[in-house]
Order: C-alpha cells, then sequence, then structure tokens
C-alpha cells in the first residue's frame, strides 16, 4: 500500500476585511485597510492510502471544502506541505487535474444541453483516455447500474438523483487515483442514496480508487467508510476507524420507552432524576442515552420502574451520528 | 493528439447551439432592426452632411461598412466577460479549473462552437448577401486570403481582451459595470459602431495606437480597401500580429497573477 495523499501540517489563513454595520459603515468599509485574518484550516495533517474510502466530516463551515480545494490544487495553504499522488497540487494544478475526480453535490460538471453520452466523450478527449479504455468503463458502468436509458438524455432533463449518479461516472470516467466526493447524496430519496452507495463501493473495489467523501448524511459513512477524519473550526477532532469511535466514546446504548401521560414533562422529570444521562423525548418515546459504564441499561429500567409505569420500550445501540453529533457538540476529551 | 482535447470542445459547442434554433433566430431579427436603425440614422447623416462623400466615404461604403461590422461582431462577440464572472460569481470555476487544461484555453474553446454556428448562421449569409446586392464593393481576390487571416487574429484579440477584462471579476466579483464599460470602449474605438474615418483628428490618431482597432477596423478595411496596396496590408497585419501577441501574453500574466492572489487569499 502506498500513500497516495499526505498532508503535513498545512494551514490556510484567510484575510478578511473587517465589515461595519450600516450605510454609514459600508462606506467607510470602501475604504478600509482592515482586515482579520481568519484560520480556516489549522494545523492539519493525515495520510491516505490508496483504495481507501476516507470519510471526512465536521459541522458545516468547519473547513472541509477548504481542505479539498487545498487537495486539489485550487487553494494554496499558507503554510505546511501537502503532496497528491507525488504532486505538489498547487503547482501542478493541470497535472494534478489529470489523476482526480471531482464531485460537487451541488454543482454539475456536465454539459447541460446534451445527452450523457456526449458529455462522456468530452471527457474522454479532455482526458486522453483511449478508446479502450473508454469501452471497458461504460461496460464496467453498465454492469453496475442501467445506464443504458441516461445515455441518451439530455442532463437538463434528469432528475437530481438521476444526474448526481451521472456526475460520479462522469469524474470516475478517466480512471483517477483519487476521486473527492462532496455531498454526493445530499438531496436525494433513499433508494437512489443506497444505488449511489453501491456504486461508489463498486468502482472503489473494482478500480482500487482512492475516495474522500465529505457528508453530513451518516448513512453514507456507515456504508462506505472504515476510516473517518473528523475536523471542526479548521482542527482536526478525530482521524481513526469508525468502529474505534464507537469504543472510544465508551458503551452508550439508547434506551427508549413509552410511558402513559405528557412526555415532555415525564421527560424533564426523569432528567431530572437520571442527572447522568441526556434525557429527550419525541412525539412517540422518551429517549434515554445510557453510559454503560455508569450504570447498566437494566439498572436505569428497574429504577424508572419504580416510579413510572412502562408500556413498551426498545434499545438501540448507538449510531454513528449519535457520536459525531456528541463529538461536533462537546469535542473529544 | 493533442489538438483533439480542444476540437471536442469545438464540437460540443457546436451541437450545444444547435440545441437553441430560436434563439439564433432571435439574434438574426434582433440585427435586421438594428441595421434598419443605422440606415436611418446615417442617410439622416449624410442628408445633413449635404455632401456624397463625408470623410472619404460615400453613404454605401458607410453601409456597407457597418452591416459587415454588424456582422462581424455577431460571430465575435462571445460575451465572455459575461461567462467569467458568471463562473466567478456561481463558483462554477473551480469546476473549470480543475480541467486538465489551462483556464484561458479550456474557456476559448468551449466558445469556440459558437463561433463556427455564428459564422455559419450570421456572418456568412450577410457576407454574400452584401456581395451580391453591392455588385463589386467586396472584391474576390487575394483580399479575402488577407482578409480570413486579418479575421483569425481579430478573434484572438477580442477574446484576450474579454479574458483579461474577465479577469478583473477575480477582484470585484461584480460583472454588470465592467462588462458594459468594456463594450463601450471596444465598440466605438474598434470601428464597430462609426467607422474610425469618422473620428475627430486627436481620436483618430489615439484609436490607431490602440488595440481595439486591429479587431474591426482591420479585417474590414482589408475586404473593402478598392485599391489595396500589398504594403499597406501587411503593415496591418503586422500590427494585429503585435496586439495579437501582446494581449495574449498579458492575459496570460495577468491571469496567472490574479489566480495566485486567489490560491492565496481565497475567495
Amino acid at each position: 500500500m502506498s500513500n497516495i495523499i499526505e498532508i503535513k501540517n498545512i494551514t490556510k489563513e484567510f484575510k478578511v476585511l473587517n465589515r461595519r454595520e450600516g450605510l454609514k459603515g459600508s462606506i467607510k468599509d470602501l475604504f478600509s485597510r482592515d482586515y482579520k485574518i481568519v484560520r480556516a484550516v489549522d494545523n492539519i495533517s493525515m495520510t491516505i492510502q490508496q483504495g481507501e474510502i476516507v470519510g471526512y466530516l465536521g459541522p458545516n463551515g468547519a473547513g472541509k471544502s477548504t481542505t479539498i480545494k487545498m487537495m486539489t490544487g485550487i487553494l494554496e495553504p499558507t503554510s505546511g506541505e501537502i503532496l497528491v499522488g507525488g504532486n505538489v497540487p498547487y503547482e501542478n494544478r493541470t497535472k494534478n487535474a489529470q489523476e482526480i475526480g471531482v464531485v460537487f453535490g451541488q454543482r454539475s460538471q456536465l454539459w447541460w444541453a446534451l445527452p450523457l453520452v456526449e458529455s462522456f466523450k468530452i471527457l474522454k478527449d479532455i482526458y486522453g483516455v483511449s478508446d479502450k479504455d473508454y469501452e471497458d468503463m461504460l461496460a464496467l458502468y453498465q454492469s453496475l447500474v442501467d445506464i443504458e436509458p441516461l445515455l441518451h438524455k439530455p442532463v437538463r432533463q434528469m432528475s437530481l438523483g438521476q444526474r448526481t449518479l451521472s456526475d460520479i461516472l462522469a469524474a470516475f470516467l478517466h480512471n483517477p487515483k483519487i476521486v473527492f466526493l462532496d455531498e454526493p447524496t445530499i438531496g436525494l430519496d433513499v433508494s437512489m442514496k443506497a444505488k449511489i452507495r453501491t456504486l461508489i463501493h463498486a468502482l472503489n473495489q473494482e478500480k482500487h480508487t482512492t475516495v474522500i467523501l465529505t457528508t453530513h448524511d451518516m448513512g453514507d459513512v456507515d456504508a462506505l467508510c472504515r476510516r473517518i477524519v473528523i475536523i471542526d473550526k479548521g482542527k482536526m477532532l478525530y482521524d481513526n476507524d469508525i468502529e474505534h469511535l464507537k469504543n472510544f466514546f465508551g458503551s452508550y446504548r439508547t434506551l427508549k420507552i413509552r410511558i402513559d401521560g405528557s412526555l415532555k414533562q415525564l421527560a424533564e422529570e426523569i432528567d431530572r432524576k437520571l442527572s447522568d444521562f441526556k434525557v429527550s423525548a419525541d412525539d412517540e418515546w422518551i429517549s434515554i442515552l445510557v453510559d454503560e459504564e455508569k450504570a447498566t441499561v437494566m439498572e436505569v429500567l428497574s429504577r424508572l420502574q419504580q416510579s413510572y409505569k412502562i408500556r413498551d420500550m426498545q434499545l438501540e445501540e448507538i449510531s454513528t451520528e449519535e457520536v459525531i453529533k456528541k463529538i461536533y457538540e462537546e469535542g473529544v476529551q | 493528439m493533442k489538438l483533439k482535447k480542444y476540437l471536442t470542445l469545438t464540437r460540443a459547442g457546436i451541437i450545444e447551439s444547435l440545441q437553441f434554433r430560436l434563439g439564433t433566430l432571435v439574434i438574426i431579427a434582433g440585427n435586421l432592426l438594428y441595421l434598419i436603425v443605422v440606415y436611418f440614422l446615417w442617410k439622416a447623416i449624410y442628408a445633413s452632411a449635404g455632401t456624397d462623400i463625408v470623410n472619404g466615404m460615400t453613404f454605401s461604403d458607410t453601409l456597407i461598412y457597418l452591416v459587415l461590422a454588424t456582422a462581424l461582431f455577431n460571430f465575435m462577440e462571445m460575451y465572455i466577460v459575461w461567462e467569467m464572472g458568471r463562473a466567478i460569481q456561481s463558483g462554477k470555476i473551480t469546476l473549470d479549473l480543475l480541467k486538465p487544461m489551462e483556464y484561458r484555453k479550456h474557456l476559448f474553446w468551449s466558445y469556440s462552437g459558437s463561433f463556427v454556428t455564428q459564422f455559419f448562421f450570421t456572418f456568412l449569409p450577410t457576407f454574400l448577401i452584401v456581395a451580391a446586392v453591392t455588385h463589386g464593393a467586396i472584391r474576390f481576390g487575394w483580399n479575402l486570403l488577407f482578409f480570413v487571416i486579418s479575421v483569425v487574429m481579430a478573434v484572438s484579440i477580442n477574446y484576450s481582451i474579454d479574458f483579461l477584462v474577465g479577469t478583473i471579476c477575480l477582484y470585484t466579483e461584480s460583472i454588470w459595470g465592467i462588462n458594459i464599460m468594456k463594450q463601450v470602449i471596444v465598440m466605438l474605438l474598434s470601428g464597430a459602431t462609426i467607422p474610425i474615418a469618422f473620428f475627430p483628428e486627436p481620436l483618430k490618431t489615439i484609436a490607431y495606437y490602440l488595440p481595439f482597432q486591429s479587431i474591426y477596423n482591420a479585417p474590414l478595411s482589408i475586404l473593402l480597401d478598392g485599391n489595396p496596396q500589398l504594403q499597406t496590408v501587411l503593415t496591418t497585419l503586422g500590427i494585429q500580429l503585435f496586439w495579437c501577441a501582446a494581449m495574449m501574453v498579458l492575459g496570460k500574466l495577468f491571469w496567472k497573477v490574479s489566480l495566485r492572489q486567489i490560491t492565496v487569499n481565497g475567495g
């Protein structure tokens, strides 16, 4: 296994004008030299190996896109070293572009007015893909998803799901070493999400392509990534296996119970009793996040049974989503 | 083959522009209207002058010149400033920057397809009609070859100027004003709206020292010169070649510096 991406202590700072308020302030701003430095990415290091699928997570504005832009060569780091496939991306952007594929979920690189197959042909010529490789790739695509009906459809007539699918196929077309997927499943329905996850997984297996995936959908992460990297406010919070993440946060389980009465009020009551645990309520259930190192689920349940009549209960293993949420909110201790 | 990756963009552009048949029709109709206005405007100018020849040009000379200038404008104008500005505002530019070719080339070749269609749909018909109607205002000889060479360079100069101005959008993030300003300056100083012969003396000299006249005035003067001297033609082409190279280098440098600004400071 070889390192395809090596990042050492990169930092990216932006100069932002300090804006003042109101009309008077806006006019003053025209002549202002009052800049502040915003550190979007703060001393991040990681290495990624060929063939990995890495989930790159963080709340909105955490610095994910900035990091990706540095890896693709659109932004130059303020300090630190970055190597992608042996290239320094911002120095050899055009060369680097040949080795990578990108999908920005919100934007399409396809030719809007043309049938998909024309976009593929253009990309084939731009990236200099040989006829044979192109045919093989199309055959592979056909075996993974039914692209035949899509090929002759103009992109502007496609549904969002079809377009995203097409964009992902377009990004893999020149068999790049790395594909960056920025929120590929945003706004898609459940079945399309599943289809796209299967596709990404299959392409990664088949072509050994490294995939860097940013997403807010933990379903994507659970389905695809073995390794995740979490950043917030430009700083790296976590970089390890997804399994490790769960152990790392102790053995949490969610106990859900149903009791007669107003769930909101009851939840507040229970919250006071079980001050160690997080209690919340929705329309049907009261959820208690139990840290099994402090008390087992059974203990909690029996304590609750002393004061309430529990009509129904469910036990859930903690989801990645909850762990991530916990990290976003509380950070890593 | 290297050229293939550019020509494929031209091909795509042609197919794309053919999808919008109605758009082409509207453009043709709009031009007709414009030309009607031009006709009456200049008719009035000549009538008020009281002579048949103003600044060395007869009414029909002027009209032929302006009709052809309009036809040239239609096929050379790619609205690059507009496109760049929009790409920068919408962030689409990141995707374009990630193509394995220089942005300047990518943009040019992406819009080269519309050149080809506009050439066949607007310029060529106008040209043929003018040639047929005026009986001999356009000579069919070696000047046509020079005219073609001149137009190719004009396209390049026009593109480079657009690209230079479009690059400014990286700083301003607004398009409208810049685009209008560029349009007015280029249209006036290139001789696209008023033949340069009509300019007052100091402005005329200034215009000849600027790159803009190489876009419309140069090819049209080669085409319409009734008594062409090889030396004059070669001088015109030489000046064009100079501007062609100068603007290209300038555009390239300015883009490089500006993009660095962006990649360093973020955008």
